[in-house]
């Protein structure tokens, strides 16, 4: 299946007439193209059930499509879901990692399965602390940590595994205002490394604040794709309640930004 | 990557709590169950030497070979046994051979100490069957289902691995987090062994090591069972139910299931209505030998000596055609009942095999010697020694002593002081139990059922795991 961004290097993560509907006829992705470059983040926004996790799942082959594709650095997720994956990190809405392990363990764990194996403590430890992570946390069991401190591992995790394309589920989600600062902080590193981010979140703010694209999905469409500088921040609310707090979504042509 | 993901699973089992406790409590039983099958081996050595001396004793002061009375032979215990009972603490351990005519052993273990009988011993069979099975449905229920609700699963899958090298390396990780800290406690076990001194052939080590390796198998069929059953499900108490239920099932119930239902498909005459059988026939055959006995006619009834030897041999001819008339009625009862017995036994195990619970208990005592065979091949060493004892009576006797023959000896006054018998030279009974080669041989097509079963639950493993839904 080739489309406009075939010849495009740039294009690190996309998505291709992509559909999906389940075993139960719930269609939940109908449809479904977009693509996000290196260097950018595009914020997947809607309400539950808008499509946006079942997005990620098939850029991670957890699903198989009904119909169309998505493609990680090229590869199509479905027929070469290893080669896809090796270009990819995932960071999951709630990062629960193994409770007996040690921060330093756990990441060791994740990014040697990741294929970097030359890494050294030193290099975790630096990892952690560019992520926000205090030293004494390091060697101590994840069971003893916050939601924030296990979101901060997970990032570390992506950073770690280095590859151009990173997903993010609900990352902001139960995260105190000063996480949330650090975790937008963070993201906008990794930007500027050239990542391809993709993240899917209820949290309209943060992402207007940090993303470069931001796309509304409604019973599997993408309603609304917009540039966030196009998005004023007056229309915050009005586009919150419009697409996400459940209210029916007008036409995305019709929608006043 | 697979040596990675073993090491993040031992390095998660072993640095569990669930794990400590039940490794713990698992190796504490294997060991206490070498002790206490030592232990038990030295009491039940002592007390098979000690009733050994009371029958040799018993002869003391005889003077005539032909009035030896209760002469009895004993199993001799094995030190396999102790380790794995089977069925060698509910038969007859006492033998009292007359030099014909059947033979019926008596005192068994649990007859002597009934207490043993409702709460049994701790031996291997019990630790594999119980103990073992469950410690391996603790290590596998939550292997898939357990990461899936952790969201570790997504985590780890979310990357290039395999989903077969992920559950090869879960299937390798558990089978070593399972065997290797058992194996520690079976060496302790071992040591036991030797330190009691506890004397083991070098057959009996062999087969030692097959019986170890037959109770691993077997738990590690319920291990792979828990982590197919857990690659079915999303939830890990749902998991552990299921393998639960699976469990109650295959080691409780299917093998009780199996007897009762195949006793009451094959109806076996009982031992009392065959003994009654038996007693009314040789009450016959005795008023028959009676009106025999009225037709005794001496050739010389002037000489004492010479009358009271043509009637003692009258006599043993009467019973030895009385004898022979018996054993082929016996036989014939014997068999019809064993033919019946074999049946339903038969029918009892090929249903019970559908529970690999079965096959490691056949397995292990057939290895053992202490399988339902073990009272046949008693009672046919015994047979053995009774005809090497006839022979030996005869040879001392004049006679054959056994089977109710009437006999008279005459007593003269100026008769010198006869000597005294002396009860060493008796045959001395060799049990020779089945060698270790023909025990395995017996008991490979159990082994074949257990791997077939692993094979089976990996199979699926692989199968469901490479469809597992990790939404």
């Amino acid at each position: 299946m080739k489309n406009e961004f075939d010849n495009d290097p740039a294009v690190m993560l996309e998505t291709l007439n992509l559909s999906k509907r389940y075993e139960d006829g719930v269609l939940a992705l109908d449809n479904l193209s977009f693509c996000v470059k290196a260097g950018e983040i595009f914020a997947m926004l809607g309400g539950n059930g808008a499509g946006k996790t079942t997005t990620l799942n098939l850029f991670l082959n957890f699903i198989e499509p009904t119909e169309g594709e998505a493609r990680i650095n090229g590869f199509t997720t479905h027929t070469d879901p290893l080669r896809a994956k090796e270009y990819v990190s995932f960071v999951s809405e709630n990062v629960i990692l193994y409770e007996n392990f040690t921060a330093i363990q756990n990441l060791d764990f994740f990014t040697r399965i990741g294929g970097k194996t030359d890494y050294s403590s030193d290099d975790y430890r630096d990892v952690l602390r560019r992520v926000g992570l205090a030293d004494d946390a390091h060697n101590k069991r994840l069971k003893q940590f916050s939601k924030g401190m296990r979101q901060k591992c997970g990032i570390a995790i992506a950073i770690l595994k280095d590859a151009p394309a990173i997903l993010l589920d609900e990352p902001t989600s139960g995260l105190d205002p000063r996480a949330g600062r650090e975790f937008i902080k963070l993201l906008d590193s990794l930007r500027g490394e050239g990542k391809a981010i993709l993240m899917s979140t209820h949290d309209i703010f943060r992402a207007k604040e940090i993303a470069d694209t931001i796309a509304f999905l409604d019973n599997g469409h993408i309603v609304m794709q917009k540039n966030a500088s196009e998005i004023a921040g007056k229309d915050l609310v009005d586009l919150y309640m419009q697409y996400m707090a459940g209210h029916s979504a007008e036409p995305a042509n019709t929608v006043e930004v | 990557m697979l040596k990675v993901l073993i090491e993040k699973e031992l390095r998660e089992v072993f640095g569990s709590l669930k794990f400590t406790i039940t490794f713990g409590a698992c190796a504490i039983l294997v060991i206490l169950s070498f002790y206490m099958g030592a232990s038990n081996y030295s009491f039940s050595h002592a007390q098979y030497e000690a009733a050994k001396a009371q029958n040799l004793k018993q002869m003391e002061g005889l003077t005539d070979w032909a009035s030896l009375q209760n002469h009895r032979i004993f199993l001799p215990p094995q030190p396999l046994a102790a380790l794995v009972n089977g069925v060698s603490n509910d038969i007859g351990r006492t033998i009292m051979v007359e030099g014909r005519g059947e033979l019926t052993a008596e005192d068994s273990r649990y007859n002597d100490d009934p207490i043993f009988a409702i709460f049994r011993f701790l031996d291997l069979d019990f630790i594999f069957g119980t103990i073992l099975s469950l410690f391996a449905i603790l290590l596998g229920y939550n292997s898939i289902s357990g990461e899936k609700e952790q969201g570790t699963l997504r985590l780890a899958l979310a990357n290039a691995i395999p989903r077969t090298r992920y559950i090869l390396a879960k299937l390798i990780s558990s089978a070593i987090a399972l065997v290797l800290p058992l194996l520690i406690a079976i060496l302790i076990g071992c040591l036991i062994l030797v330190i009691l001194r506890i004397p083991f052939s070098g057959e009996d080590w062999l087969t030692l090591i097959l019986i170890i390796i037959t109770g691993l198998l077997y738990a590690c069929v319920f291990l792979t069972l828990s982590i197919f059953i857990s690659a079915l499900t999303h939830r890990s108490s749902n998991s552990f139910l299921l393998v639960l239920t699976i469990w109650i099932f295959g080691a409780l119930i299917v093998p009780r299931a199996s007897v009762l239902l195949a006793s009451r498909t094959v109806k076996v005459p009982s031992v009392d209505e065959t003994t009654a059988q038996k007693s009314r026939y040789s009450s016959q055959l005795f008023k028959e030998d009676k009106t025999k006995m009225s037709q005794f006619k001496p050739s010389d009834i002037d000489d004492p000596e010479i009358m009271v030897d043509e009637f003692n041999r009258f006599m043993e001819n009467i019973a030895d055609e009385r004898d022979e008339k018996m054993n082929r009625f016996a036989e014939r009862i014997n068999e019809e009942r064993s033919n019946k017995l074999r049946e339903r036994q038969k029918l009892s195990l090929a249903l019970a095999r559908i529970s690999p619970t079965t096959s490691m208990t056949l397995a292990v005592t057939t290895l053992a010697g202490t399988s339902l065979m073990l009272k046949n091949h008693y009672r046919d060493e015994a047979a053995r020694y009774q005809k090497s004892y006839g022979d030996f009576m005869k040879e001392k006797a004049g006679m054959n002593p056994g089977g109710h023959v009437m006999r008279i000896k005459m007593m003269m006054d100026d008769e010198e002081e006869p000597e005294q018998i002396n009860p060493s030279e008796l045959p001395v009974f060799n049990y020779k139990k089945a060698s270790v080669f023909s025990a395995a041989k017996t008991a490979s097509l159990d082994l074949l059922f257990l791997v077939i079963y692993i094979l089976l639950f990996l199979t699926g493993s692989f199968w469901a795991f490479g469809k597992y839904d990790l939404r």
